[in-house]
């Protein structure tokens, strides 16, 4: 098996050896959990908003769930530096494995959808009112909320496969 | 305890059709990957209330916002499902897992905290002069949600760290957390 020099300097770092070697359980397992945690909020709020525009809750008025777009981008922030922690524990098992690469993708295309969905959303109704019904929803809004939705569920289930469909989980194995 | 455990993975045995196809390479990573869409769907039609309900986009009706938590039950039911299929196929790796316990124990502290929002906190909150500020023991209800769903999470992303080894000589905690 040849050896990728950088790959192979990511995994002697302390940092490295630190999230997959310690016995700690804020290693590891922890960075694990906060991934999970941040997956359900980004995800969730996420699919909340594609729900409301698909016609679900319909008296939420869609402009005020911006409001709980902090609490997606906290999310995807916890995510994106818990997921690059697990990447400096197992670069190797990653970086060869292009399902990694296909949900990195989707997460990408889930997220300009996502700043697309909320600068549309933010332009309907005049948000001083506290009229519950907003403008009609346009049927190029739709069909972003189905977009989100397929590839935040298509970036889940990479995610998960990234598992099962790895070929080489360091550079010394 | 310890004798309702065993006799559970022994009947449960983890022989069934159900076993079989889980063991198909793809059936555990699809139900997998299912529980977590469905974790997702919990997160963010229930999470989104709690947030609601403790001030996050209070020009929101609180019940204009209600009409989410049917797709958190979706969420839940696809759990409950997927979940018990993990179970049925390896018992013995769930029922002796302290880690699985404390999930058990937070899914009730979660389902405990719901029923006590509708028995105590709907009427208020969802009236026709609710106030759009939800009362103080509805946010208090909503932070426990929140904090026993985040630990419904991490009890189950902690489920391989804990996976029940053999037992060595007499067990003495309340739940088994070893595989006899």
């Amino acid at each position: 098996m040849n050896i990728d020099p950088f790959l192979a300097w990511v995994e002697s770092t302390a940092l490295s050896q630190w999230v997959i070697g310690s016995p700690s359980m804020f290693a590891f397992p922890g960075i694990l959990t906060l991934h999970a945690i941040g997956m359900g909020f980004a995800v969730g709020i996420s699919a909340a908003i594609d729900l409301r525009i698909l016609g679900v809750a319909p008296k939420v008025p869609l402009r005020e769930l911006r409001r709980f777009l902090p609490i997606l981008w906290a999310g995807f922030w916890l995510n994106a530096v818990s997921g690059v922690l697990l990447l400096i524990g197992y670069p190797t098992k990653a970086l060869t494995n292009p399902v990694f690469y296909l949900k990195l993708t989707l997460i990408a295309l889930a997220m300009v959808l996502i700043v697309r969905i909320s600068r549309q959303v933010c332009a309907t109704g005049s948000g001083e009112s506290l009229s519950p019904t907003d403008p009609p929803i346009s049927s190029r809004l739709r069909n972003l909320a189905i977009a989100s939705l397929i590839c935040w569920a298509g970036a889940i289930t990479a995610g998960r496969l990234l598992a099962y469909t790895y070929h080489r989980l360091t550079q010394l194995h | 305890m310890h004798d309702f455990q065993i006799w559970l993975v022994t009947t449960i045995g983890g022989r069934s059709a159900i076993a079989d196809v889980m063991r198909t390479a793809w059936a555990w990573p699809i139900a997998e990957s299912l529980h977590f869409l469905g974790l997702c769907l919990l997160i963010g039609a229930v999470g989104s209330f709690d947030l609601r309900l403790l001030g996050v986009g209070k020009r929101i009706p609180i019940a204009a916002m209600h009409r989410f938590i049917p797709w958190g039950l979706l969420g839940f039911a696809i759990n409950i499902t997927t979940g018990t299929l993990f179970i049925l196929t390896e018992p013995d790796q769930y029922i002796y897992n302290p880690s699985f316990h404390f999930k058990l124990l937070f899914m009730t502290i979660g389902g405990l905290n719901a029923a006590t929002f509708y028995l105590t906190s709907y009427r208020r909150v969802f009236g026709p002069d609710a106030p759009l500020d939800a009362p103080r023991r509805a946010k208090v209800i909503a932070a426990i949600s929140l904090c026993a769903w985040i630990g419904v999470i991490t009890g189950g992303r902690l489920l391989t760290f804990y996976r029940p080894s053999a037992c060595q000589g007499q067990q003495t905690s309340l739940l088994l957390t070893c595989a006899p």
